[in-house]
């Protein structure tokens, strides 16, 4: 395991290397997500959205330590029938949200785009009520695993205003980065507040 | 196993090898067979496909429930027991229908090949399929032409050779097209990386083919399964909710440059002819696969080919068993495609379901959400506390309360 995740931190500092010129921080502090919603970042950050090429343009993405030790998914309000992740081929589409999902299938809606994005056996736990912005909202947890093996955890939310949906997801290797994170990650999730709310 | 007793049973296989002598002049390769020298081409083809097999082994994808994996030797073992201690068979989590298999022995089976056969004899066609490609060195003989082609100047550097049958929405593509439209859902990587160097002949397929059939018959099977794999194959291609999908001419593997044409499903159909009917193993094969049902229509559903699975989950309504998990994923299709009339064909499927014993309890809670659209609040709150009573401890149990109360609130008023 332990050379499995030195090989993933070798990947990660290659990918920041090639990434250099697009990745950009996003420091402490306030981080605006689209015109909608901002959330606070406790600490600095990198915004790794333009290396994440299988992220719909509505999606932000952010990381510590490089995205494949800890990515965080902050989407702007998701349209009716628009997608988390992108499709590049027309007979392989990727899962789209609906208005009128009802907050379980906006889950399922999460679990299917981590699906898509790279992981296997991906499967949500521990539904809660939570509140996004001060809107009524459900949390979960996830549990994945990459094309290697590598066990994967991650916790997310999603509230729907307006016909949009609003996700915050956090995935990251089960193995000390998940929990190192999630307490971060849990105040991002608490602080996110809508413009004009 | 003793040394003499290897022999033996060597020997005993052999003699009871179905296709000992291929077609194209190949001899079987005895059993317990490694190639003598490491540094042959063969022996550079056994260690790449060993790495391939370590590789296998700590994927996500690899499904480790040991039931149902020696379940699926087992019908390798029938199907091939001179090979049975040579071959070793890993079922990988990936919803298409697919077997390959490496040169060293190493087989996968894909669970979309499980999910699609609807009994033991169709299972047992593929493995024999394959185990003919095994038996034969295909791999061994396509990388020696290929070589040949190049004039020698292409290095051995695969990772997996294949005897490769593929089908479901992507029979008609080639590997890299799967590679490029599936990342997500299978590490194919590995795959089209090795389309580009190994294609087995169409007359390597059809050796595969009639071999898997004499191995078919030669283990009681019924050989009428042999053609109606391939069949199966080209219908369920010709329901896909995606043009391109149905335009393209059915292929049997992603390593096979060629279209699934009538004169295979021709030839095994002429070689079943005038023999009796054989052992279908459905109850066997469906006892097998019951405990995974609904897991592998989950995954295929991940595919987001409706008119593909829908054809999966009729064909296997048909045979009448599982008739509560089928009609609830048969659901499940219209909820998820939400198309125009989808919503009363997937509530007159989920109804179907609830009649059934073997309903998962979800059900429940799909009509409780259908009938609370059609504002029926009597029979959604009558299907949520259904739900909630069949799983007290559901995860969503809060949310179902809400809609209760929701329901009784818009009664009162």
């Amino acid at each position: 395991m332990r050379k499995l995740v030195l090989g993933l931190v070798l990947a990660a500092g290659a990918l920041t290397l090639w990434g250099c010129t697009t990745v950009s921080d996003a420091p402490t502090g306030a981080y605006q997500v689209g015109t909608a919603y901002q959330v606070t970042l406790g600490r600095e950050w990198a915004d790794v959205s333009r290396i994440m090429l299988d992220r719909s343009k509505s999606v932000h993405v952010l990381s510590i330590d490089g995205p494949l030790l800890n990515r965080l998914y902050l989407s702007e309000g998701i349209a009716s029938g628009d997608s988390m992740v992108t499709s590049h081929v027309k007979e392989k589409p990727t899962p789209t949200y609906k208005a009128d999902f009802s907050a379980q299938e906006t889950v399922e809606f999460v679990a299917d785009s981590v699906s898509a994005l790279d992981y296997d056996k991906v499967e949500t736990s521990n539904l809660r009520p939570a509140k996004f912005g001060g809107i009524d909202a459900v949390r979960f947890d996830l549990a994945a695993k990459t094309k290697d093996g590598l066990d994967i955890s991650g916790s997310a939310i999603t509230a729907q205003r307006q016909g949009q949906l609003f996700v915050i997801l956090y995935l990251a290797p089960t193995e000390h980065y998940y929990g190192d994170g999630l307490p971060e990650v849990e105040a991002i999730m608490s602080s996110a507040s809508f413009r004009g709310a | 196993m003793r040394p003499f007793r290897k022999l033996a049973a060597a020997a005993i296989g052999l003699a009871l090898l179905p296709t000992s002598v291929s077609a194209l002049g190949g001899q079987a390769r005895p059993p317990h067979l490694r190639p003598p020298d490491p540094g042959s081409d063969e022996g550079g083809l056994w260690d790449a496909s060993d790495k391939a097999e370590q590789k296998a082994r700590a994927s996500g994808d690899l499904d480790a429930d040991p039931v149902l994996n020696a379940y699926v030797k087992s019908v390798e073992c029938k199907v091939a027991s001179e090979y049975c201690e040579d071959v070793r068979l890993y079922v990988m989590d990936r919803p298409f229908f697919n077997a390959e298999t490496a040169p060293n022995g190493y087989i996968e089976v894909w669970t979309g090949t499980l999910l699609r056969a609807r009994n033991e004899a169709e299972l047992a066609f593929v493995l024999g399929h394959e185990t003919t490609h095994f038996a034969l060195n295909h791999s061994i003989q396509a990388e020696r032409d290929l070589k040949n082609r190049a004039n020698g100047a292409m290095a051995i550097g695969l990772i997996l050779s294949a005897g490769a049958m593929v089908g479901g929405a992507y029979a008609g593509m080639s590997a890299s097209q799967i590679s490029s439209m599936d990342a997500d859902l299978v590490n194919i990587s590995y795959l089209g990386a090795v389309a580009g160097f190994f294609h087995f002949s169409r007359e390597q397929e059809m050796e595969a083919d009639r071999g898997g059939f004499d191995r078919l018959t030669a283990a009681g099977y019924d050989p009428a399964a042999a053609a109606d794999v391939w069949r199966r194959l080209i219908d369920e291609q010709a329901h896909s909710d995606f043009e391109k999908v149905r335009r393209t001419p059915a292929r049997a593997g992603i390593f096979d440059d060629h279209p699934l044409e009538g004169e295979r499903l021709a030839t095994l159909s002429e070689l079943a002819k005038g023999k009796g009917p054989g052992d279908l193993g459905r109850e066997r094969y469906r006892a097998a696969i019951r405990p995974h049902l609904a897991a592998l229509l989950r995954d295929d559903l991940r595919r987001r080919d409706y008119g593909e699975t829908l054809f999966t989950i009729d064909r296997l309504l048909a045979d009448g068993d599982d008739a509560g998990v089928l009609n609830y994923f048969r659901g499940e299709c219209f909820r998820l495609r939400r198309g125009d009339g989808d919503a009363a064909l997937a509530l007159a499927a989920y109804e179907a379901a609830a009649t059934a014993a073997d309903a998962p309890v979800e059900t429940w809670e799909q009509l409780g959400a259908l009938y609370q659209q059609q504002h029926q609040a009597a029979k959604a709150r009558a299907a949520y506390q259904t739900y909630l009573d069949r799983a007290p401890n559901a995860q969503d149990r809060w949310l179902i309360d809400g809609a209760l109360k929701k329901l009784a609130q818009s009664e009162g008023t």
